[in-house]
């Protein structure tokens, strides 16, 4: 039922995305704001620390926070431009109902919540409770992860409760518990100060994580060496040491071949092999075909560099490697990160000073929100939801019957699937764009369209949302207290600056009220942010992401708080594995057999040109908050077809053309960007556009098997060139998403 | 905000080379208060077609600043600080001499306002003790604003060079950009 | 820099002598040799004579400068070439200063209101001062009143008409105009954060507190005039004339100069016209127009005059590059001496 109730041009009138600028001069009270609150930057996982200027409950301005132990006052222009998401003429201010024919209609939250409960019951009377799912993102703070975890589990009673970290983290996620038994960055940003080496794979630091491109300039500066693994020269790849321009999907063969140079020249540490890894014969001999010769061949980068990178690597006394989204966005995600923790382990440079290993958390909360338990397979802690321990203790938490705790369910991807298939009749989502952000999108707007209800909790009408029986007015990044985990494990204070506008409540109080009317308000009495953070804290007390000896007045006292810390007088653990007592069963590292094998789909005669996607800087994951901000918008107007110039003049494509993509699953046709600085057999378009400028119009739905990460970074495409001439940016209004 | 005065110890050093093109300095450099939401400093890229390289350009507030000398309204000024300021909004009249003769292409016409207007190294901040905008934000250092002794320990393998030669015109700022160590001057032609 | 400001300079001395002479002698010839000066006005006149005598001497010593000399040049020329977009520029810019508007709404108010009650009062201040208009009671009438140019009757109304009305209290409206634009330049100038933190008291609201000074107490003698029968005419009359010999004595000084400078800018805008007729120079490294060849060929001369050298030894020249093209330059140099030292980083 839920197909748009108007036409898309008359939601987005209402609605948005529309682009928002300061007045001339800046909003009135910039420079005598009420008051300067410290909080840190609502986007990515370096969580910067900044100050927001508040005049009358609306936030005016920011002034760098240069106090702050990461930043230090450094920003990208996201950050700089955050402070305009509040204030927006976008924003949502009431609950709304959709009505056929007439459009989203305001209505009182009474009205609103009765209709949700009212449909929950019904959906999961009808067709059992895990036929009403909840999808939750990873933007929200750890109270909220923990919140939505409890509140799927305990009031909604359904096992399929999933978040949009599951497109973001779950490959590392998967990796690290594969390689150390728990996960979370091995160090902290500090050790890349003096690391010799530092090879960083599949992250466009310079882009999605700018802030972080100053830790690697000062070790560079401190004499440390860069390899970038990245099919693009992308900004901070340009004067690297060493650019390893690698085709996507690639990076196992690459990890693997460089083991093999590691090994074969015995640049590696056997006494830490020895006393505290497991595996590394059965991972050596895995890789026993990855010479250089055919590494060349598969990976496309000459034998030459890879031994250099192998080298430089294997030579090193301190290093640290880094990965991202570049190698985890695949159907062997887990394999590639692996592989990469296995040339850590045979180097054993972890655990030391300046010798360290982090998967770079792309999401604002990214870390934490992977560990409170909202994911289907897990329970607060970094439990695991089939574990008849963790159930047990978890169930004493909550004060209820284990067997009452609902078990496994399904990803979100595959919660997209179920709905197809009829499984799933009813949905509940917050701060999640499934139609933007999920692979081969065509097929998840059928999805939402077959849903009997749909209930949307957002602060703007996302494109996701458009699809919603009832939409509530939920609360921004700067509208409620609680805490998020950076990238580096470091617990921060996410500090409420205002209160939400107009009729808009709390995400907390939404939860909360839902809860007590399905029955369970007992067990959802959280007077604040810090008594549901205090309850979060005994939750987590044992399991692997440790927080129980972390408070709000800790954390504010010493400008954030590494977990794991298990005790009030502990002082947290900035950096793992100093002890050498890794967390997986046997207390070993383990090195993981990753041999290279295909992508799910591989070009061929008829799709010939690999396509991979990625981000630009100026625009975070589905665009939902950054394409409503003006500069931001101005900055990257519309999204680009990269193509280099050998691949576009066989097509006869100039600059600036119109070109029709096209893979097995749909087309966009996008402006070409004709530049030397990506492979000639691989073309690049980012992702934050919905709608008929979308990259996952064209990406395969193909999910890693351990994971369930769909493959963005990989698929097969092919090009025509239209011949027309792309029309102004500016007028193709891309960033407000239409579908045609 | 504790209010200081102009710190003569602080300098600004660049470096281009250290520029990812990100845009935070652009984006800041517009929440200035006195510039009105518009953006004084240049950021761009050098060449796309063939490479990413960007490059960011604040004014370099000249020793003898061009810029003053073929202003025909004399409305550009250099203050007790170095700090070549915007033009007299009330002077001048938009005739763009600035524009096109400053070595480094740094002031901007407004058609609009038929008014010049340029980097003033932040003065409303920098004159407060604060540093410069785009110099705080940037997520690479590549705009940095502090003391000679902070860029020479952070910095050992550059030299600060505020020495330009176009031809046989030398020009001396007090902008100074980053150089590999033991240079004295950037030949720009 | 700007040094000629600084020093004596004997030929716009000269230049400002000459100019107050000939003022004198078009307020004798004007005035039937002095005959039609009125004398209350005689303050105002020795005031207006000053303004001019600094007025053309700060113009002259301005003139001296080799980039506003060869603008004067090329602008005098030029406009007499394009009389009729001359016109056009002069309503657009100095009468309804569209360029304004685009830096604020409020602003462009508020400087419309102030400058067009200032242009229009001295519009008729000055040549009743001079003596060249006068309003007479025609012989033998109480109510027919003649207004006198140069000493010939130029026309005559009848006492109570709309014309009549419009011309006694022109003043009036032309102080309440200013007084409300000067109000709202204070305004602006008080609560606008950026312009607080870099304006200067003398620099910048001295000027409009005076201007409200002059318009007040025009207003004050009419109040008087009107309702107090005359009681504190006196007062009126030495108080505004104080504040209005200042503001002329102030002109060449302060920021009211820029009242006759603007005319520039009309300048300007036929300057970039003519030139655009002419050829627009191409930027030889980003292949784009970035200004007329005029202008930078003048440019060349400029900045050689003004002592610096951007010629290069291969014949080109800096100038030729536009403001991207020149910070490419640069940024490329600065690549490239990165490079010569072996690494791209340090």
């Amino acid at each position: 039922m839920a197909k748009l109730p108007v036409s898309e041009e008359k939601i987005i009138d209402q609605f948005g995305p529309h682009k928002h600028y300061p007045p001339l001069g800046g909003f009135k009270g910039v420079s005598n704001p009420d008051k300067l609150v410290k909080t840190h930057c609502c986007f990515c996982g370096m969580q910067c620390g900044i100050q927001l200027k508040v005049k009358d409950n609306k936030v005016v301005g920011f002034e760098p926070w240069k106090e702050f132990i990461f930043n230090e006052g450094r920003l990208c222009p996201k950050g700089v431009q955050r402070y305009l998401q509040n204030n927006h003429p976008d924003r949502l201010q009431t609950p709304y109902k959709r009505v056929e024919g007439v459009g989203f209609v305001p209505i009182e939250w009474e009205e609103a919540m009765s209709k949700v409960v009212s449909e929950i019951q019904r959906i999961q009377k009808q067709y059992g409770n895990d036929a009403f799912a909840m999808l939750s993102g990873v933007s929200l703070t750890n109270e909220k992860s923990y919140l939505h975890g409890k509140f799927a589990r305990v009031a909604l009673k359904t096992k399929n409760l999933d978040y949009n970290g599951r497109l973001c983290m779950v490959s590392a996620g998967a990796g690290n518990k594969k390689a150390f038994g728990l996960d979370r960055a091995s160090n902290n940003w500090s050790d890349l100060k003096h690391a010799e080496v530092i090879m960083v794979a599949g992250a466009n630091v310079s882009e999605t994580f700018p802030t972080l491109t100053y830790p690697i300039w000062e070790a560079r500066d401190n004499g440390a060496k860069l390899i970038v693994v990245d099919p693009r020269v992308v900004p901070f790849a340009r004067t690297a040491d060493l650019h390893l321009d690698l085709r996507p999907g690639t990076d196992s063969a690459l990890f693997g071949a460089i083991l093999k140079v590691l090994v074969d020249n015995n640049w590696i540490d056997k006494d830490f092999i020895e006393n505290y890894t497991s595996g590394f014969e059965d991972t050596v001999a895995s890789i026993q075909d990855h010479t250089l010769e055919w590494a060349e061949k598969v990976t496309g980068v000459s034998a030459e560099k890879i031994y250099k990178a192998a080298e430089m690597w294997g030579k090193a006394k301190t290093s640290f490697a880094l990965h991202a989204r570049g190698i985890e966005h695949h159907t062997k995600g887990v394999d590639n990160v692996v592989s990469m923790i296995n040339l850590v382990l045979a180097t054993g440079r972890i655990g030391k000073p300046y010798c360290g290993y982090a998967t770079i958390t792309g999401q604002g909360n990214g870390q934490g929100g992977r560990e409170q338990g909202h994911k289907c397979d897990q329970l607060p802690g970094n439990r695991d939801i089939e574990n008849p321990e963790h159930r047990k203790y978890i169930a004493e938490v909550w004060g209820i019957n284990e067997a009452d705790l609902p078990g496994k369910g399904l990803s979100a991807h595959e919660i997209i699937h179920a709905i197809h298939r009829g499984e799933i009749k009813g949905l509940l989502s917050i701060c999640f764009n499934p139609l933007v952000s999920l692979p081969n999108s065509n097929y998840v707007r059928e999805a939402l369209e077959k849903l009997e209800f749909y209930v949307a909790i957002d602060f703007f009408l996302s494109e996701t949302g458009r699809y919603a029986d009832i939409v509530l007015a939920g609360s921004l990044h700067e509208e409620e207290d609680g805490t998020v985990t950076t990238a580096e494990g470091r617990v921060v204070r996410i500090n409420q600056v205002v209160t939400p506008p107009g009729k808009a409540r709390k995400d907390s109080e939404i939860i909360k009220e839902i809860a007590r009317r399905l029955g369970s308000g007992d067990k959802f009495n959280f007077e604040n942010s810090e008594a549901i953070f205090n309850e979060m804290r005994v939750a987590s007390k044992g399991g692997t992401a440790d927080y129980y000896g972390i408070t709000y007045e800790k954390i504010e006292k010493n400008m954030g708080v590494f977990w794991p810390c298990p005790s009030l007088d502990h002082p947290g653990t900035p950096r793992l594995w100093e002890d050498r007592k890794f967390r997986t069963p046997d207390g070993k590292a383990h090195f993981n057999p990753a041999p290279y094998r295909l992508s799910a789909e591989m070009p061929d005669e008829e799709y010939p040109i690999i396509l991979t996607t990625g981000r630009v800087v100026s625009q975070y994951l589905s665009g939902s908050q950054t394409r409503r901000i003006g500069k931001l918008v101005d900055q990257y107007p519309e999204p680009l077809l990269e193509i280099h110039p050998e691949l576009a003049a066989k097509y006869g494509i100039q600059q600036g053309d119109l070109i029709r993509v096209k893979t097995r699953r749909g087309e966009v046709t996008l402006p070409a960007n004709v530049v030397a600085t990506i492979r000639k057999d691989t073309v690049f378009i980012p992702y934050h556009w919905g709608g008929c400028h979308s990259a996952n119009l064209l990406t395969n739905d193909s999910l890693d098997p351990v994971s369930k990460i769909p493959e963005f970074k990989v698929c097969a495409c092919k090009l025509e060139n239209t011949k027309e001439k792309a029309p102004d940016s500016k007028l193709s209004n891309a960033y407000q998403s239409f579908s045609h | 905000m504790v209010t200081t005065e102009y710190n003569k110890n602080m300098q600004f050093f660049t470096d281009m080379q250290r520029c990812i093109g990100c845009h935070a300095c652009e984006v800041a450099c517009a929440e200035c208060e006195t510039n009105g939401q518009d953006t004084m400093i240049h950021i761009h890229y050098v060449d796309r077609a063939n490479t990413i390289q960007t490059t960011m350009q604040v004014c370099m507030h000249c020793d003898d600043p061009v810029c003053a000398n073929v202003c025909p309204a004399n409305a550009i000024v250099k203050n007790a600080n170095g700090v070549v300021l915007s033009a007299n909004t009330s002077r001048c009249f938009g005739c763009s001499n600035c524009v096109m003769s400053c070595p480094f292409g740094v002031p901007i016409k407004k058609e609009e306002s038929e008014l010049m207007m340029k980097c003033n190294m932040c003065y409303d901040r920098t004159g407060a003790g604060l540093r410069p905008m785009c110099a705080t934000v940037c997520p690479s250092n590549a705009l940095f604003y502090g003391t000679p002794e902070d860029i020479e320990e952070r910095r050992p393998h550059s030299t600060p060079v505020n020495k330009f030669i176009i031809g046989e015109q030398e020009i001396i700022t007090k902008v100074n950009v980053m150089m590999p160590k033991g240079s004295t001057e950037l030949t720009i032609h | 820099m700007a040094k000629s400001e600084n020093t004596l300079s004997r030929s716009a001395l000269v230049k400002a002598i000459i100019a107050s002479v000939l003022l004198i002698i078009l307020v004798f010839l004007g005035s039937g040799n002095f005959r039609e000066l009125d004398a209350a006005l005689i303050p105002y006149l020795l005031g207006v004579i000053l303004a001019v005598f600094g007025i053309t001497y700060r113009l002259s010593v301005w003139l001296q400068r080799p980039p506003t000399r060869l603008y004067w040049k090329r602008m005098g020329k030029l406009s007499l070439a394009h009389p009729i977009k001359f016109i056009q520029l002069l309503f657009r810019n100095l009468i309804f200063q569209k360029f304004i508007y685009s830096r604020g709404k409020d602003r462009w108010i508020g400087h419309f209101l102030m400058s067009i009650g200032c242009i229009a009062a001295f519009g008729v201040t000055i040549p009743l001062t001079f003596g060249w208009i006068g309003f007479v009671l025609k012989s033998g009438s109480l109510t027919g009143y003649e207004a006198h140019m140069f000493g010939f009757k130029a026309m005559s109304f009848q006492l109570g008409s709309f014309i009549a009305y419009m011309l006694f209290h022109v003043l009036i409206f032309c102080s309440i105009a200013v007084i409300i634009g000067a109000m709202i330049m204070l305004r602006r100038r008080m609560t606008e954060e950026g312009l607080v933190a870099t304006q200067t008291f003398e620099g910048d609201l001295l000027p409009l507190l005076l201007i409200i000074a002059v318009a007040a107490t025009g207003l004050g003698i009419a109040f008087d005039y009107m309702f107090l029968d005359g009681k504190v005419h006196q007062f009126m009359s030495v108080t505004h004339a104080v504040t209005v010999i200042l503001f002329l004595l102030w002109i060449p000084f302060g920021k009211f100069i820029h009242i006759v400078q603007r005319p520039m800018q009309i300048g300007v805008n036929i300057y970039k016209m003519e030139g655009e007729k002419q050829g627009m120079a191409v930027c030889p490294l980003t292949k784009e127009e970035f200004a007329t060849k005029m202008h930078i060929a003048d440019l060349k001369e400029v900045t050689l005059e003004t002592g610096f050298d951007f010629r290069l030894k291969n014949g080109d020249n800096h100038l030729n590059y536009s403001p991207e093209g020149k910070r490419s330059l640069l940024a490329k140099a600065h690549l490239k001496a990165r490079e010569d030292a072996g690494s791209y980083f340090g």
